[in-house]
């Protein structure tokens, strides 16, 4: 099924890569439930929809924002509005502090990957003025929970599996199934990654490697992102 | 295009400092921008300046590629992910000339 529903000329790659991940949101995660992980993406339609709060601000704080009865806890819905609208400023304390709130090391790296994937997604989405890709229905089974693969804190602030590669890549390595949804994501929308450092010609899409790599410094930049 | 190709980093910059020797540069950089305003008129106006210069393809297209960075910026600034080994020094220049060690995430970047 498309994600889109436009005359706009979109590569069918790219409609039908955001397509599997709307589907992959829906799965049941490793440490959250698929009514969960959905919960997460419209958490973060409602961050960006809302009016923003200074980046001190946590939505559970303000009356009426987070129900009592919310399918998340408080602080994954503070992190996913904090993620989703203040990114330049989050510091390894307020890390510790989410943790603290009792969120699981690996149900955050979870956490973090569905709320960047539902950033991506829904910023293309809203800037060509498209219907936002529409929420399937949810696994009914429980997250397993469990360690995947063997884990340390080394370099990030969050654990991370003992693989090759650039240090964004590396960054959800606990949650295997969210390093495969990068890549599929990020494939379909900026390179693929076994083409990232030897792919200077390519022609996967209408825009030139130079023009790829302005586009992406640019909206680094903007969005205040030092890596 | 070739390795050859002398580019600079006015686009990355602002838009208002020129292409850098990348086509279209300057009006992608304003892309960028007007996305990451969510003005809305004045990224309808950019929007048909791409289609207009380049195409809808190179819109669609270069809306994806921006999109997919505010990914990336998030789970980069939301892990405490370095920067990584033997990009430190070489790139110290290049940040120097962006403008990026004021940010935040600088100073909890392990450089």
């Amino acid at each position: 099924m498309a994600a889109y529903s436009t005359e706009l000329p979109i590569r069918a790659d790219l409609d039908e890569a955001h397509a599997e991940i709307a589907a992959r949101w829906a799965t049941t995660g490793s440490w959250w439930s698929g009514v969960e992980r959905l919960a997460i993406v419209e958490e973060v339609r409602r961050a960006r929809d809302s009016a923003e709060l200074a980046p001190w601000e946590a939505p559970s704080q303000i009356e009426g924002l987070v129900s009592s009865d919310h399918v998340l806890p408080e602080a994954a819905v503070d992190a996913i509005w904090r993620i989703t609208s203040h990114p330049g400023t989050l510091t390894a304390e307020w890390h510790a502090s989410i943790l603290g709130s009792g969120i699981h090391p690996e149900a955050y790296v979870e956490l973090v990957a569905v709320v960047a994937q539902a950033n991506a997604v829904d910023r293309f989405a809203d800037a060509l003025n498209l219907d936002r890709v529409e929420l399937p229905t949810p696994s009914a089974s429980e997250p397993p929970k469990i360690s995947e693969t063997p884990l340390q804190v080394t370099s990030h602030w969050v654990p991370t599996a003992k693989i090759k590669g650039p240090n964004v890549l590396k960054a959800l390595s606990a949650v295997p199934f969210e390093n495969e949804s990068l890549s599929l994501l990020s494939s379909a929308q900026y390179v693929r990654f076994g083409d990232l450092l030897s792919d200077l010609v390519s022609d996967q899409n209408s825009l030139s490697r130079m023009q790829v790599e302005v586009i992406a410094a640019r909206t680094s930049k903007l969005n205040e992102c030092f890596y | 295009m070739s390795q050859d190709t002398q580019v600079s980093f006015e686009a990355v910059g602002d838009s208002e400092s020129g292409d850098g020797g990348v086509e279209h540069g300057a009006l992608l950089s304003r892309l960028c921008e007007a996305i990451f305003e969510e003005d809305g008129d004045q990224l309808a106006s950019v929007k048909d300046d791409v289609i207009e210069v380049a195409g809808a393809e190179v819109l669609i297209d270069a809306v994806a590629v921006s999109a997919n960075f505010y990914m990336m910026t998030r789970i980069a600034d939301s892990t405490g992910t370095p920067l990584d080994a033997g990009t430190v020094e070489p790139s110290a220049e290049i940040r120097e000339l962006v403008g990026v060690n004021t940010f935040t995430s600088r100073r909890e970047a392990q450089v």
